[in-house]
């Protein structure tokens, strides 16, 4: 084996797009019971189109078990979800007034904060279980990755992370991206031979500098808006700005990876190398919005003309109760095909074009070393990431 | 059958680049590589397990079926892939099993117990807990927060129909205001109420009236406009009544935000799941509403009774809004009014069995509540 290996990924635009075309309508069909399968089959192309060194990555999970770890999920959620969502709305019904006084501003921004922190914890949970089942269920040649069973660790850090991240106005981001990431990185094992995240935290913050180049532009946004009174100029900033900040948070994480990956070691020995470029990710993005932006377009126009077309030629022949269910029917038909094919080239053009780049950027070096690893014994309880797909994280994959 | 295959025996990280040959006649494929142990592994032909859904069709990777498995696929460990085309084609051949999917046994058994779990959890929130805690809810909320609550809802429901403005839907007259408040006080003059009512006419042509939280009423022009005589309009308020006296609405919606949870996380995410959660929770509150349109209809009844009112208005109403068709759907919050069969029969009886009655308005006064939005 060559002493230094790197990634390469074999996936193509066209089956991919049609294994999501297929596996969607599926699941439409069984009114959802079948998106766990479909998820598993998008995985498994995605694993096997990723090779170190020509040895395809596999995914073994399955529909199935995915399945049931639903349904378990099911049965906690059910309780959980049900009773928080309606004591909370009950306690929100004030949201729909004017307040009147101090207390009740308080209650009403209670009341949208709270729902969404009842189900912070179970996030960082969820995120946690899934990266664990999705190591436990990938193979490389022949050994299984895995990850210890530790999520509520990883749950109440993520918890302080964050705060912290907030409280500081972001100044601790890197901090939090670096320890969250080292959590989980210090508990994976591939075979017998455990990872270990290195490196240092501030080194991230060379990673910051376009979000604090955006932040700048806000600030002068603010200052010509408030102090020169200039308003076009300001908003003209403004937006600046604001695409300035989307593309630094991408080159963020595009470093943030690059970094991670170089300062992990496997088995104290085999070092990772990842060269992967935010320009390439933003270019990628772009193109994968153009592409819908031009597929809506197309739709747009192919719809008004049947619109135009059917209202002329039928409208009087409706009764109207029957002519609007016919219509709802039809517009929610045609919905989910819009919807679908968006997904579609988000999937293939954006997803898989990234994972691509991810991919054939990574190097592995002291390759050699892999032939003295052996496997390990399989991780007891990764089950399936029921609770992730409930609460629906991850997406596609 | 003769090759060259990658081999990993799911022990060792190693790989062995090993000789793959098919023996057709002792059903085997054996790999050999000098350091494997006893430099040969037969694999019999009829276990042989291909993994399926891979990105690359120059290449099959090949597994044996195991008895059990440390994940949930029923395969052995060790792998075997092959890139030549033509031992592709023919080990698809010689292997029928190939594409085959094993399930360990007492899949059956854990799939009917697990989903009999979910099922039961799931029923039991939406049809026993959800609305027992609706209606302590509904109970507890205080009226004045209640009342206010509605006041926002009958804002949204102007704006939905149309509104730019609030106040542009609302009709009034001095002489329109004035028979409508007859009618209320006729109405409420004999039945105590926990509410003060708040009726108002919108000027909107849905042949419809709806009831949102604390109190308040609103009648759409259109019904007014279909209704044969101030009776019918009076019978349609009564069972309005009724809802806001049982606090329908208020419990309706309570009980819908629990339930619209429930079943998004069931239904998923999946591409147009959410129109799939609204055509469920529509079932869900249609049938959850009958009963509460019953209950308000006896209300109805018993209201007009009292008041001296004929029911027979009641009874025209329902076969007048039977003949012009279905109705349309309304938000869930609103109770929507659905011309079953029996509901003006169910009038019609009762207005046999009442003693003195006289129409509810005067002929002026009718004529004052028509003209009320123009």
């Amino acid at each position: 084996m060559n002493k230094n290996i790197s990634g390469r990924y074999y996936g193509e635009s066209r089956p991919l797009f049609g294994l999501f075309i297929k596996t969607s309508i599926l699941t439409v069909l069984t009114l959802g019971i079948y998106r766990f399968w479909a998820k598993t089959r998008i995985r498994k192309y995605f694993w096997s189109a990723t090779t170190g060194d020509g040895d395809s990555f596999e995914y073994t999970g399955t529909g199935l078990e995915k399945f049931l770890g639903f349904l378990v999920a099911v049965v906690i959620l059910a309780i959980y979800l049900g009773i928080v969502q309606m004591i909370l709305f009950f306690f929100g019904i004030s949201l729909f007034s004017e307040p009147q006084t101090q207390a009740e501003v308080l209650l009403q921004l209670a009341g949208v904060y709270i729902p969404f922190f009842a189900v912070v914890p179970l996030i960082f949970f969820a995120q946690y279980r899934s990266r664990r089942y999705k190591m436990a269920r990938t193979r490389w040649r022949g050994l299984r990755f895995g990850m210890d069973s530790a999520a509520w660790g990883y749950v109440w850090r993520a918890i302080l992370h964050s705060l912290l991240t907030i409280l500081t106005l972001g100044i601790l981001l890197p901090r939090q991206t670096f320890s969250l990431e080292k959590y989980m990185a210090d508990r994976m094992w591939y075979g017998d031979a455990k990872f270990e995240q290195q490196g240092r935290w501030p080194e991230l913050y060379k990673g910051m500098k376009h979000l604090v180049i955006a932040l700048v532009i806000f600030a002068a946004s603010i200052t010509f808006g408030v102090v020169f009174v200039a308003p076009g100029f300001a908003s003209l900033l403004f937006f600046i700005g604001y695409i300035w900040f989307v593309i630094g948070s991408v080159y963020y994480n595009v470093y943030a990876f690059n970094y991670m990956t170089k300062n992990k070691v496997l088995d104290a020995v085999i070092r990772f190398k990842a060269i992967a470029t935010a320009s390439t990710v933003v270019k990628i993005v772009l193109v994968g919005i153009l592409l819908s932006i031009g597929f809506l377009l197309v739709v747009g126009i192919a719809l008004a003309g049947i619109f135009f077309g059917v209202l002329g030629a039928s409208f009087g022949g409706f009764t109207f109760g029957g002519g609007l269910i016919l219509l709802i029917g039809f517009g929610g038909l045609f919905n989910v095909g819009v919807l679908l094919m968006l997904n579609g080239i988000s999937l293939v053009f954006i997803t898989q074009k990234i994972i691509a780049h991810i991919v054939d950027s990574v190097t592995v070096e002291n390759a050699p070393h892999l032939d003295t690893i052996r496997q390990r014994a399989a991780d007891k309880g990764a089950d399936a990431d029921g609770f992730a797909d409930a609460l629906d994280i991850g997406g596609a994959i | 059958m003769q090759t060259t295959g990658r081999y990993f025996d799911g022990e060792a990280g190693q790989r062995f680049d090993v000789e793959v040959a098919v023996e057709p006649n002792q059903e085997l494929l054996i790999l050999s590589h000098p350091d494997l142990p006893a430099d040969r592994i037969h694999w019999p032909l009829d276990a042989l397990r291909a993994l399926r859904d891979g990105a690359r069709n120059d290449q099959i990777t090949l597994s044996l079926r195991a008895a059990r498995s440390d994940d949930s696929a029923l395969i052995d460990v060790a792998r075997l892939t092959i890139s030549d085309e033509i031992a592709i084609e023919q080990l698809k051949r010689f292997t029928p099993n190939l594409m085959k999917r094993d399930l360990p046994k007492g899949t059956a058994w854990r799939i009917t117990s697990r989903i009999g779990l979910a099922v039961g959890a799931l029923v039991a929130m939406i049809f026993v807990i959800l609305p027992a805690m609706a209606n302590t809810l509904a109970d507890i909320i205080p009226i004045e927060r209640e009342i206010r609550w509605g006041k926002s809802i009958v804002a949204q429901m102007e704006r939905f129909l149309g509104a730019s403005e609030l106040g542009e839907l609302a009709c009034s007259s001095p002489e329109g205001d004035a028979a409508l408040a007859v009618m209320v006080d006729r109405l409420t003059h004999g039945t105590k109420t926990v509410y003060d009512l708040d009726v108002a006419v919108f000027d909107h042509e849905m042949v419809n009236a709806f009831a949102a939280p604390g109190g308040q009423v609103v009648l759409m022009r259109g019904l007014i406009d279909e209704a044969g005589s101030a009776d019918e309009v009076a019978a349609v308020l009564g069972h309005e009544i009724g809802h806001v006296e049982a606090r329908d609405a208020t419990r309706n919606t309570l009980r819908a935000t629990g339930s619209a949870g429930l079943l998004s996380l069931v239904l998923g995410d999946f591409t147009g799941g959410s129109i799939a959660v609204l055509l469920a929770e529509a079932t869900l509150s249609a049938s959850y509403t009958r009963e509460a349109e019953e209950a308000a209809d006896v209300f109805a009844l018993e209201m007009l009774d009292t008041a001296n009112v004929s029911t027979n208005g009641m009874a025209q109403f329902f076969d007048t809004i039977g003949k012009s068709g279905g109705h349309i759907h309304l938000p869930e919050y609103l109770s929507s009014h659905p011309a079953t069969d029996g509901r003006a029969e169910a009038a019609r009886d009762f207005a046999t069995g009442q003693g003195e009655t006289s129409p509810i308005l005067a002929d002026a006064e009718w004529q004052a509540l028509q003209a009320i939005c123009d």
